[in-house]
């Protein structure tokens, strides 16, 4: 499905990384990069003798919302978990380095251009981190992500979405923490290291992953969004993803920058005092901090429809 | 243990369809495959590369494209296909997707 | 001999009965409780070597604590057991072989357990009575095979022994009434032991001891099938079936199996179903577990009934608030029953459809492989014609007159056949060919030493197969040989289709006997996942208006 109008519809977790990539930006607007028909496949995957992708499961490109440039970065979950190997690593390097230079360009060029008119980066993750087949290559691509995160810090905001089958774990997971803006959808999750190792690392009494109520209940969009790990939370469609990244077009960049949720030492300061919470609440499930956050009927939140979700959470400040 | 290439030059019983511009459906999920669908000046024939981690089904795969070509009579067009382990049912769906998505 | 020693050698079960139960009396606590802790011992008091025992589980709710506890008892008092029970799907049903604790088995379905079976079967660990089918296995329990001792489960009880079985009555009813109308002992785990029941599903002087097991019986969601999880070929299989058969015969009673396509078709019904016409007209009575994909359809108004097996986990509100479908009872909850589903399965109904692994080339089917003993549990009951029905419906009786053999057979007489349908993919997993010169069953036979390959549905059973390819009216051949030729026109690239001969499936497309996707006109295009009334397990809580609770492992949210 790639009608534009068609795509608004679809729910976010059943759209492919390219039908993301094409329905987050305005109608016919998004030029992609580096796509299949470069043909640019892994080559450690060849010689392990593991299928392959034409665009190594990463889309990258680019459009525009309203006066906004906008490049985008879209990972396939269905494609090895959405791994990160070599190839789609330097996608997203090059696609954040692209839009860094272009704003500089930009700048350089035009005194006077307004805020609508600077580029964003959009990343829409699924995935579970670095390709292990590629480990090496993979691990590299995730420090040079971090590196260009750096890099457009202060001049270009970077925004994550997280509402794919997959979740954003591993050292995705730790991209995502570094982006300006998290948007969620319910049905997203984030973590560092997920739910299967934990438990394998843990024991199942610890953490038992088949339980995916409580996976859900531990990382998932409604938990996230009550910690502060999310700065939102949006229905299942691209419309509404796109509605969201929208509405943040033309924000300075220092308004970015209080999104954050790490970066400072005020806001490593409140994580310190989440970590001290947790270290004296001790808490058995994460419905115990959605009480402490003020939530009356913490396990009543789970189920009810979105709207009244957001209507009636308390979210946690610390 | 490295991927396997079959390359196949078929045509089908009775040209009837050939593609205005290059096409990609699909993607290289589990028993899934993404498919590139190239117009080319083939004489009337059509040229397939499948990349795939399983051996041993080549007859399989030249049956599977021959009957999609003789359904759709689809020709001057280069099919290439990265597979994971999908059912001849899954491929002739996608196929078939594919070629509709294309025209 | 007096007439009182006459009337006593007549009473030799009872007395029995009654000497076993005495020597458990200082077991019980308060009326009919026994606690936990003293399981084993009671056990031990009421059992006999060579017994025939029967452990209540199916493949839904589990005598699990029971079980365990059968295996703990002293070897030295209790051995030779002769098993007879639905299902072996727990460990512990195996353990007890493994132990020297049992030494026959009668059963029906091997879930999990499969493996197991068959090597002990194999190594002589387990002396195999026969594969049944479950109506036939609760038959022989009022026959041959009728157990000494039951070990059941139930919800709830009360100290006088009543049961609440509840939603998951499943087969509680034709154990217990098997076992105590021949002066057996019956022993109930529940979850809960209290003052008032929500409802007396079995009679407390049918039960001799009642449990509060130390944990609830375990209870597998055999029956939930996550939207998220269907494909598009499953899609495109399940609109064949809609247009061709459903419509075409106008099928309104019927057993949906229990894979991924039943699943599909369920999930289409509001949105292609009823493009096609069909609502009001098909699957309005269902003999079905509360399957979560029927949600939408249901929710739509298609369904007038459904009669349930067994419950399934989350569903309980949900059935509970639709009592114009369900069997509910007058406390609001579901009444399941095996025994009387199986028995609608078997003559009412005028369909079954589901999967299997393998179709020979006679149309014989199996889900059976080597190195596996699992049995085939209700499906061969509903997937053959019951030669003993006798009331007809539409789409009974157009199916059997397009039976070419009525004739030979019965002359002028008009008769029905129930539809008996396979929807596969002509390769499965691993691109294993469906489609077989021989079934793996004959293989198991030989290694497992079964008098007779398990064949879960018989040819002459079969009346439709459904592939990609299109489907193939197995009912419409005058022979064989016709058979033989319309099952190679729908089997694929698979050796057995590749002998298909174009000018032979031209001749059957030509007379109807073969349909493929064009021929129906079904669009491929159309197959995906935009036509699912539901998606996920969410859209099925939200189609259910919230009363749908899935469980844990379904969640994702």
């Amino acid at each position: 499905m790639t009608n534009w109008t068609d795509l608004q519809s679809c729910r976010f977790i059943e759209a492919s990384a390219r039908e993301r990539a094409i329905g987050l930006v305005d109608e016919g607007s998004f030029t992609e990069l580096a796509g299949p028909f470069d043909r640019v496949t892994s080559p450690h995957l060849k010689l392990l003798g593991d299928a392959v992708a034409f665009d190594d499961g990463i889309v990258t490109g680019v459009g525009q919302i309203g006066r906004t440039p906008v490049f985008v970065i879209s990972q396939e979950g269905r494609f090895i978990g959405g791994s990160v190997g070599e190839i789609g690593g330097a996608k997203m390097v090059n696609t954040i380095k692209l839009a860094i230079d272009f704003h500089d360009e930009l700048v350089a060029k035009f005194a006077d251009l307004d805020e609508e008119e600077k580029p964003m980066v959009v990343i829409s993750f699924e995935t579970g981190g670095v390709r292990l087949h590629e480990a090496n290559a993979g691990l590299l691509a995730h420090a040079e992500v971090m590196d260009q995160l750096q890099k457009a810090r202060g001049k270009v905001p970077v925004i994550a979405l997280i509402g794919s089958k997959v979740g954003a774990f591993g050292g995705m997971g730790f991209v995502a923490a570094a982006t300006d803006v998290i948007i969620m959808s319910e049905f997203g999750r984030l973590g560092l290291t997920g739910p299967e190792v934990i438990e394998q690392e843990m024991g199942k009494e610890e953490f038992d992953a088949s339980d995916r109520a409580l996976v859900f209940r531990t990382t998932g969009g409604r938990h996230k969004y009550i910690m502060g790990d999310a700065n939102f939370l949006v229905e299942n469609s691209i419309a509404a993803f796109r509605e969201q990244v929208s509405a943040l077009t033309g924000l300075s960049i220092e308004a970015f920058e209080e999104m954050r949720r790490i970066g400072s030492s005020a806001k490593v300061k409140a994580q310190l005092r989440a970590v001290a919470l947790a270290a004296q609440m001790q808490p058995g499930d994460a419905t115990e901090v959605w009480s402490h956050a003020g939530n009356t009927d913490a396990w009543g939140l789970i189920d009810l429809p979105l709207s009244d979700f957001l209507a009636r959470v308390e979210r946690l400040s610390v | 243990m490295a991927l396997h290439t079959l390359e196949l030059d078929l045509a089908a019983s009775a040209a009837k369809v050939t593609l205005p511009a290059p096409s990609h459906t699909g993607v290289t999920g589990s028993s899934d495959l993404e498919i590139m669908l190239t117009p080319a000046p083939l004489s009337g024939r059509v040229t397939v590369k499948i990349v795939t981690p399983v051996t041993g089904f080549d007859p399989l795969w030249a049956r599977v494209m021959q009957k999609f070509l003789d359904e759709t009579g689809l020709y001057d067009t280069a099919i290439e296909i990265n597979d994971n382990n999908a059912t001849p049912a899954v491929v002739l769906l996608r196929l078939q997707q594919a070629l509709a998505a294309a025209l | 001999m007096t007439n009182d020693d006459k009337r006593n050698s007549w009473r030799k079960r009872a007395a029995d009965t009654a000497a076993r139960k005495e020597a458990a009396a200082p077991l019980f606590v308060k009326g009919k409780e026994v606690l936990a802790k003293d399981t084993v011992a009671l056990l031990e008091a009421v059992i006999r070597p060579f017994d025939i025992v029967n452990i209540e589980g199916n493949n839904q709710k589990q005598a699990d604590f029971l079980a365990d506890c059968l295996n703990k008892v002293d070897r030295g008092k209790i051995h030779d057991l002769h098993m007879v029970q639905s299902a072996v799907p727990l460990p512990a049903h195996l353990d007890l072989f493994e132990n020297g604790i049992a030494k026959k088995l009668d059963f029906a379905f091997g879930g999990p357990q499969a493996g197991r079976v068959a090597k002990f079967i194999e190594n002589g660990k387990i002396e195999l009575g026969a594969i049944h089918t479950y109506l036939e296995l609760f038959g022989r329990y009022f026959l041959d095979l009728t157990p000494r001792v039951s070990l059941v489960c139930a919800y709830k009880a009360d100290r006088k022994g009543n049961l609440y079985t509840g939603f998951n009555t499943e087969d509680t009813p034709a154990i217990v009434e098997a076992t105590k109308f021949r002066e057996g002992i019956v022993i109930a785990q529940v979850n809960e032991i209290v003052d008032e029941l929500p409802r007396v599903d079995i009679p407390g002087d049918w039960v001799d001891a009642v449990i509060q097991s130390p944990k609830p019986f375990f209870i597998e969601p055999l029956f939930t099938r996550d939207p998220a999880l269907v494909t598009d070929s499953q899609i495109l299989l399940a609109m064949l079936c809609l247009k061709g058969i459903y419509a075409e015969y106008g099928v309104t009673s019927m057993n949906h199996g229990i894979g991924f396509l039943t699943s599909a078709i369920e999930l289409i019904l509001p949105t292609y179903g009823l493009e096609l016409g069909l609502k009001g007209k098909c699957c309005t009575h269902m003999i079905l577990n509360p399957h979560p994909t029927m949600i939408p359809a249901i929710e739509e108004g298609w369904v007038d009934t459904i009669h349930c097996f067994g419950g399934e986990l989350g569903m309980e509100d949900y059935v509970a608030s639709r009592p114009d479908i369900f069997f509910v009872g007058p406390d609001g909850s579901l009444r399941s029953n095996r025994a009387f589903a199986q028995t609608a399965g078997h003559y009412a109904i005028d369909m079954f459809i589901g999967g299997t692994l393998q179709i020979d080339k006679y149309g014989n089917s199996s889900t059976a492989t080597a190195g596996r003993v699992a049995g085939f549990g209700g499906a061969p009951n509903m997937g053959c014609d019951a030669k003993g029905r006798r009331h007809p419906t539409d789409a009974w009786l157009k199916c059997g007159q397009e039976l070419p053999s009525l004739e030979r057979d019965i002359g002028n007489i008009p008769r029905g056949k129930r539809l008996v349908v396979q929807g596969v993919e002509t390769f499965g997993e691993g691109r294993k060919p469906v489609f077989v010169e021989e079934l793996d069953a004959w293989k198991l036979a030989k290694s497992a030493n079964l008098p007779i390959p398990p064949v879960m549905i018989y040819g002459d059973d079969l009346t439709h197969i459904v592939t990609e390819d299109g489907i193939a009216y197995l009912n419409r051949c005058k022979d064989m040989e016709a058979r033989m030729a319309a099952i190679r026109a729908v089997a694929g690239f698979t050796e057995i289709g590749l002998a298909a001969k174009p000018e032979e499936t031209r001749a059957l497309r030509e007379a109807g006997i073969v349909k493929t996707p064009a021929d129906l006109g079904v669009d491929p295009n159309r197959a995906t996942r935009d036509l699912l009334a539901a998606k996920s397990m969410r859209d099925l809580v939200t189609w259910s208006g919230g009363l749908y609770n899935p469980p844990a492992r379904f969640r994702n949210w």
